[in-house]
């Protein structure tokens, strides 16, 4: 396979997350301290089931509500939004999202009330979404499962160098609710256990969270660059990855060429499913020997589709000030001696490799740097 | 200015075949059996984009505006005992994943999207912001919902495009332009007016909310 076209660097000029703890800040502080956000809910919420891990925003009651009670959330996420013509043509704005408001699509057909429908489809929640939050109509939206955040901000770096956006907003978002989670649960990989990313044990489990998070991204402002951004897609099966984790390396392969001698850190996926998390590290290995790999997913749970967003605003705090949180939920041994548990020091680090992957054998991934 | 050129189409209105009819009518493009567990639109949409052959450097913008709406429903329907397999086939991009993996065909850049009014004019400054060194593959489609559609939030047609965007001009069919046009009149095309222009090949001219005009003209009958 031929090498893609080099998606040119972007910056970052601001940006921000909500999880389960709170905002980025506060998800890197908890982070820091080895907590987790994960606590046992039933898989279905009202309708009761296996209790599982489901990291919620602080105050979020699992019921889909009409209109979705996350909007509020939402509002406060952007409440710190630098104003502006966001969703007009020389600001546009990307939408990623796996779930959208699926979970009111759940709620409408379990009870009937049709006022659901009206943001149960990724369209009409954009719609929604875009007219609440006052954007213009120039908004795109993109659904790749689990590295959808990473098409937007890929996206908006096309749109930036081809001279169609002065600054680009990337907004990712995705709520828990029974639909997600009675799916990841029906795939058996979402059960009571809490999620040990890149631990060496008999049985892999994950844990899900809510996440949203937003940045404006420019060609000149800001002091983090986002390069080297990388896609792949195996194509090979829908739940699982090739075996030979040929997938890994060849989206990591395009990101390690452009970070050169730079001393890296690694934020991976790493949900805490086995097979995954094994080639994962693996491939993380062979490219970068020595740097310490983490994941935080053991603390946010996995946020889906706004993952590649979420992780983002964190790991950039943590290069700000210098420690990384290590892999929360996991202890030795790991899939390989780079797998970090305790927090990192990034004193000596020049810069971050962000991963996320998705089902269908989807990769994405970036380098992270000061500017 | 960005241009490239139309060297492939093909489009498929499947009226109002039921999944099953699909399923007979479009069984000889795919593997032995592999139809059994594709979706109408997995089967609309993969047999069109198998027949112009994707190459594994070609990118790939995939639109839809409801998707995967039969998995979607099923999906519901199985609860509280959640279908594993529904959840998965229900999931954006699955219809694209379905003949892919089929064919254990890997892609670099794909961009599974979602979108109505603005989603065509979006779909294509995507797949023209690509490596104009690569060709890109944009196909996109719905199928009809049951009882999703008696709530209008579905679609109430079945179809699927696909065409290939190349900076090659030869043997061309038709050329789309999107040039910078500060206040040119922003307008919308739903995806099934989009499909029934390809169908008819009419010409389009559309304001995209990005403030630039787009145009798609024939060139070839």
């Amino acid at each position: 396979m031929s090498s893609p076209s080099a998606v040119p660097p972007i910056r970052v000029a601001a940006c921000d997350a909500v999880t389960g703890f709170g905002d980025a800040a506060t998800s890197l502080d908890q982070l820091l301290a080895g907590r987790t956000a994960l606590r046992p809910h039933p898989v279905l919420g009202n309708d009761g089931g296996d209790p599982v891990p489901l990291a919620l925003l602080p105050g979020r009651a699992y019921a889909d509500t009409s209109p979705p009670a996350w909007l509020s959330d939402v509002r406060a996420l952007l409440a710190n939004l630098p104003a502006g013509d966001w969703g007009t043509p020389r600001r546009p704005v990307m939408v990623t999202s796996s779930n959208f408001g699926v979970g009111n699509m759940y709620a409408y057909q379990r009870h009937g009330d049709a006022s659901h429908l009206a943001y149960g489809t990724p369209s009409a929640a954009v719609d929604w979404l875009t007219g609440e939050l006052g954007w213009g109509p120039n908004v795109t939206t993109f659904s790749h499962a689990c590295v959808s955040a990473h098409l937007g901000l890929l996206h908006a770096a096309r749109l930036l160098h081809a001279g169609l956006a002065d600054a680009v907003l990337a907004f990712s978002f995705d709520f828990l609710s029974p639909f997600v989670t009675g799916g990841f649960h029906a795939l058996k990989i979402l059960n009571a256990a809490l999620p040990a990313p890149y631990a060496a044990r008999e049985t892999g489990s994950i844990g899900l969270g809510d996440g949203a998070a937003w940045a404006i991204l420019t060609r000149d402002q800001g002091d983090f660059i986002i390069s080297h951004q990388s896609l792949y897609n195996e194509m090979h099966h829908f739940t699982a990855n090739e075996p030979g984790g040929s997938g890994f390396a060849a989206c990591l392969r395009e990101v390690h060429a452009g970070a050169g001698a730079r001393r890296v850190w690694l934020k991976g996926h790493g949900t805490g499913t086995l097979e995954a998390g094994r080639l994962e590290a693996e491939a993380f290995a062979a490219l970068w020997r020595d740097a310490p790999l983490v994941s935080w997913k053991g603390g946010l749970g996995h946020t889906l589709g706004s993952c590649g967003l979420v992780e983002l605003a964190i790991a950039l705090r943590a290069m700000r000030n210098g420690r990384a949180p290590g892999t929360v939920g996991s202890a030795a041994p790991g899939f390989t001696s780079a797998v970090a548990f305790d927090p990192v020091d990034l004193s000596t680090s020049d810069a971050a490799v962000c991963a996320s992957n998705a089902f269908g054998g989807a990769h994405a991934a970036f380098l992270l740097s000061h500017a | 200015m960005l241009e490239r050129y139309v060297t492939a189409l093909r489009t498929d209105d499947a009226g109002a075949e039921t999944p099953a009819e699909t399923r007979d009518r479009l069984r000889d493009h795919f593997a032995r059996g592999a139809t059994r567990r594709m979706t109408q639109l997995g089967m609309l949409i993969g047999a069109q984009v198998k027949a112009v052959e994707p190459q594994p450097h070609e990118a790939l913008v995939y639109l839809s505006a409801y998707a995967e709406t039969r998995a979607l429903e099923g999906y519901l329907e199985s609860f509280p005992t959640a279908s594993p397999t529904l959840f998965q086939t229900s999931i954006h991009p699955s219809a694209i994943q379905q003949v892919m993996i089929g064919q254990h065909q890997p892609l670099r850049h794909f961009f599974p999207m979602a979108g109505s009014r603005h989603g065509i004019a979006q779909a294509l400054t995507v797949a023209l912001l690509g490596d104009p060194a690569a060709p890109t593959l944009v196909c996109g489609g719905e199928e009809r919902g049951t009882w999703l559609l008696e709530q209008n939030a579905a679609s109430d047609r079945t179809f699927g495009f696909v065409f290939r965007l190349s900076a090659n001009a030869t043997n061309a069919l038709a050329r789309v332009r999107l040039s910078p046009e500060v206040g040119y009149p922003v307008g919308t095309c739903p995806l099934p007016q989009f499909f029934d222009t390809l169908v008819a090949r009419r010409p389009l001219t559309l304001g995209a909310p990005s403030g630039a005009r787009l145009t798609w003209d024939w060139l070839a009958p």
